[in-house]
């Protein structure tokens, strides 16, 4: 007895001390977890990925429109065609000449407008009026809404719209807690209630059909563990729910919740949170959900793909049913509300899984973005990154160089190859020479195939369409019409002779300077390349900034030297822009959650040239346009003011062509990656891209002359002496001379041969007879 | 006098009158120059440069409130429609003297020198600028 009584105190002892010793160390471990709470709630508690915007788009009257570019941006920016006038922000209806619109709300850093109902009118292809349909006003320009392009992901690829909790509607709240836990606001973490009806439920089905996990459960397992199903990981829920319940207010915890749940995927990204996923289903922020897309988001949460309304409809239309007659069974909607919305369809918006935007631009974009931000901080810290992509130019540069590739490709078989990788490349930039902001960059003909971007990493000669910078650097000392030779002459390079010869045989021996960039002589270039000087010409085009090597060697002339094709754009931006060279801009400014401007990149720009010169290139290169190796444009549609310069390397390696006006300049290159000829000009392969680029964004032609800076004068003169014309010089021509430069001898030739010199060879003959 | 002096004399006569006053060479006509020159109004021709003149005129308020960046956000909106138009850079002039940047200023301001050299009321305004930010620089 007495040992039994002995036996039977020590167990108590044992069991006791086992029981404090289980009860310090789950004492300890609650303390860990709590720790580990705290500081997962305390810190950022999502990573909210960067997303790249392109540039707001402005409307006004009178402006030109390409109709189908313009409906894909309205598809991009989310607008949605309904057939009754537009109720909604983001609904369009569409008319045979004009288009109703409830804008979107416009937010940028610089500027904020409320989306309003207005009526856009078209008269042929150009807007007629902008006016709002709620006062009748019209509008002057119209700015619209930027366009998401892409967002920088971390290994999560989570999408995901943070939203408070003052924002979620009430019947939003309660179809969550009718579809998953009804008790929510009566227990504290675990609902032992819901645990013993979910293990009776399972007992009697003889499997698992119902979860006995609170939100608070759910979100102690998404957040802390990792999905198995084991005792402990099931205890570790249960002590978390407790902990979370013990440290936070239930409203605190519904709204981390409704940031969290995975509510469905878009392709390779997961929707997270409802503010996510209001757009995602319904294109609408949550505060804006009926009662019925309330009820359709909720019951998601339970299988989101299996219940998607892209999925498979008649099943998400079931789930929402019982989401909402749970509503109805605890009361929180009334039976007509429930009768309403059992009526409703589920009217998904739809969404597609495009293609990389602009991939070629955002690669660029995200060289100048790792200078100023690691890359997870891109991924996580949800800055909005502000652009200078125009979309709308960017799809015409696509098309239009997916367009001439096939047409050469079909009209010389030779230029075919079968490796994709070995296929003919081709790369556009599109920029704005007074402000360099670049609004098109297409690095190559297919970024799945290479990411080598063409515009800003490739090194390749520019040929003829360097010529210009022999010119300028020619005009402190020659004028347009300063005769050069044409003949053919050896030079001495390295100790070596070179020869170099003109495209084609020519029978013009003397040319004028003007004439020979028009028709891009090679003869007559290098001559007025010795005449100028090779250090004065690579003096001058150190100054373009141009980063790679730039010899004074005789070939240079000829575009020898390699160059970085948005250098040579750049370049050709200093005439455009009276002289002075912009800084290429892709972004315009980064702006952190909540609206802190981080970066803000401005228009600068820097001298190179004084205007004057810079016009006189303008003249000349609008030569070469309307009547010299570029004048295949006005075949193509292009009939307004624009100077240009095609460019051919040797061996027909690469096919080139720059053209602007006041307003936008786009540069085209056409060749093979490992500098196989594709036996084509750049007349005939890279201009027609450019036309068909030009062509379809006639939002950018003004169809302005360039401007005449003070310091030009235009002389009419002889074309044969190229001297200020007299009364006999036959079909005088205009020319723009600098002031400094005007030739003050007039056409010896013809004031010789005019009346007046007949008569007075006539009176030397008579008095000679004497 | 014989025929043959007459001749001489009535071809001397004739040489005169028409060489007697030089022709000049033929400048271009100055009325066209000029008619490129001018910037281009906003006229339902050019509705780009309508449009751009909206933006000018809320960039010529931003200024005016001293709000410098948001002056130069819209007046760069305002150049990229209408690169023309020298009041866009006398404005953008302004901005950066306002953010106290001579560099930027000087550049814009010989832009707008350069657009308005026919309007003489902005060239006063334009000198006045320039003097301005040779102020600023020294």
């Amino acid at each position: 007895m007495g040992y039994i009584y002995c036996m039977l105190k020590k167990i108590l002892k044992y069991s006791f001390l086992i029981l404090i010793l289980t009860g310090v160390a789950l004492a300890i471990y609650g303390w860990h977890l709590s720790v580990q709470v705290e500081k997962r709630f305390s810190a950022r508690r999502w990573s909210i990925p960067s997303t790249v915007y392109s540039d707001t788009t402005l409307l006004y009257p009178g402006q030109r429109m390409n109709s189908s570019l313009f409906s894909a941006k309205l598809s991009n920016l989310g607008y949605r065609r309904v057939n009754s006038v537009p109720s909604q922000k983001g609904e369009i209806r569409i008319h045979t000449q004009a288009l109703d619109i409830f804008l979107n709300d416009l937010k940028t850093p610089w500027t904020e407008r409320a989306g309003f109902l207005a009526q856009i009118d078209f008269s042929e292809d150009r807007i007629g009026t902008i006016r709002r349909q709620d006062n009748g006003e019209t509008i002057p320009i119209l700015e619209l809404e930027p366009e998401e392009i892409m967002q920088f992901f971390g290994q999560e690829r989570e999408r995901r719209q943070l939203i408070s909790i003052e924002q979620v509607p009430e019947h939003q709240i309660q179809a969550v807690l009718a579809a998953e836990d009804h008790r929510f606001f009566e227990h504290h973490g675990v609902d032992w209630r819901g645990i013993l009806r979910a293990m009776m439920t399972n007992l009697r089905h003889g499997a698992v059909r119902q979860g006995g996990s609170t939100l608070t459960q759910q979100l102690a397992k998404n957040y802390f563990l990792t999905p198995e199903r084991t005792f402990i990981r099931k205890l570790k829920e249960l002590i978390l729910a407790v902990i979370i319940e013990f440290r936070y207010g239930k409203r605190e915890i519904l709204e981390i919740y409704l940031n969290e749940i995975y509510l469905g995927q878009k392709g390779s990204v997961a929707i997270n949170g409802i503010g996510e996923a209001s757009y995602f289903y319904f294109g609408k922020p949550v505060k804006r959900l009926t009662l019925s897309e309330a009820a359709t988001i909720a019951g998601l949460i339970k299988a989101p793909n299996n219940y998607s309304p892209y999925r498979d409809m008649a099943r998400c239309q079931s789930r929402r049913d019982t989401v909402l007659q749970a509503m109805r069974r605890w009361e929180w909607i009334t039976q007509a509300e429930l009768e309403d919305a059992l009526k409703q369809p589920i009217n998904a918006v739809g969404f597609i899984v495009a293609d990389k935007k602009a991939p070629y631009f955002i690669d660029y974009l995200t060289e100048q973005l790792n200078t100023l931000y690691r890359p997870e901080v891109l991924a996580s810290l949800g800055l909005s990154i502000y652009t200078t992509l125009d979309t709308q130019v960017q799809t015409a540069a696509e098309e239009a160089l997916a367009k001439g590739l096939a047409h050469l490709e079909s009209s010389n078989p030779e230029l075919q190859r079968t490796a994709p990788e070995e296929k003919l490349q081709g790369a556009v930039v599109v920029m704005q020479p007074k402000t360099g902001h670049i609004l098109a960059l297409v690095g190559g003909r297919n970024y799945s195939v290479s990411q080598f971007n063409r515009i800003t990493q490739a090194r390749r000669q520019p040929g003829s369409a360097f010529k210009p910078l022999v010119y300028l650097s020619s005009l402190a000392q020659f004028t347009p019409t300063t005769l050069l030779s044409n003949d053919p002459k050896s030079y001495t390079v390295n100790g070596k002779q070179w020869d170099p010869q003109n495209f084609e045989p020519v029978t013009e021996y003397t040319v004028s300077l003007q004439d020979a960039l028009k028709k891009s002589f090679n003869l007559a270039t290098v001559d007025l390349a010795m005449k100028t000087g090779l250090d004065r010409i690579v003096e001058m085009t150190a100054r373009f900034q141009f980063s790679t090597p730039i010899k004074p060697y005789p070939s240079l002339a000829l575009g020898a030297f390699e160059v970085i094709p948005l250098e040579l754009a750049r370049a050709y931006c200093v005439f455009a822009a009276e002289g002075v060279q912009p800084f290429p801009l892709s972004l315009k400014g980064v702006v952190d959650e909540n609206d802190k401007i981080l970066e803000h990149q401005h228009l600068n720009v820097e001298r190179i040239i004084p205007p004057p010169e810079a016009f006189i290139m303008n003249s000349m290169l609008q030569g070469v346009v309307k009547e010299g190796t570029a004048r295949s444009l006005k075949w193509r549609g292009v009939t307004w003011p624009v100077a240009g310069k095609t460019g051919t390397t040797n061996d027909f390696r690469d096919a080139w062509f720059v053209g602007y006006t006041p307003d936008i300049l786009a540069l085209v290159w056409v060749g093979f990656d490992n500098g196989d000829p594709i036996k084509a000009t750049g007349a005939a392969a890279a201009l027609p891209i450019w036309a068909d680029l030009m062509n379809a964004i006639p939002q950018y032609r003004s169809e302005t002359e360039f401007n005449i800076p003070q310091g030009v004068e235009k002389i009419l003169v002889c074309p044969v002496t190229g001297r200020p014309a007299v009364g006999g010089c036959p079909d005088p021509v205009d020319v723009y001379f600098l002031t400094a430069h005007v030739p003050d001898e007039q056409c010896p030739l013809h004031a010789k041969d005019g009346i007046a010199g007949k008569i007075i060879k006539g009176v030397k003959d008579l008095i000679n007879d004497d | 006098m014989t025929i043959k002096a007459m001749q001489i004399i009535c071809l001397t006569l004739l040489a005169v009158w028409l060489v007697g006053c030089p022709k000049p060479p033929l400048k271009g006509d100055s009325s066209e120059a000029d008619a490129i020159t001018v910037p281009e109004e906003a006229t339902e021709e050019n509705p780009r440069a309508a449009a751009s003149l909206q933006l000018t005129e809320q960039g010529r308020r931003l200024v005016e409130e001293r709000q410098p960046d948001r002056a130069i956000r819209v007046l760069e909106q305002a150049v990229s429609l209408h690169p023309t138009n020298g009041r866009n850079y006398y404005y953008l002039s302004e901005a950066w003297l306002m953010k106290g940047f001579a560099d930027q200023a000087k550049e814009f301001n010989q832009l707008a020198e350069i657009h308005l050299k026919d309007d003489n009321q902005w060239m006063i305004r334009v000198a006045g600028q320039a003097d301005r930010i040779a102020e600023l620089e020294k």
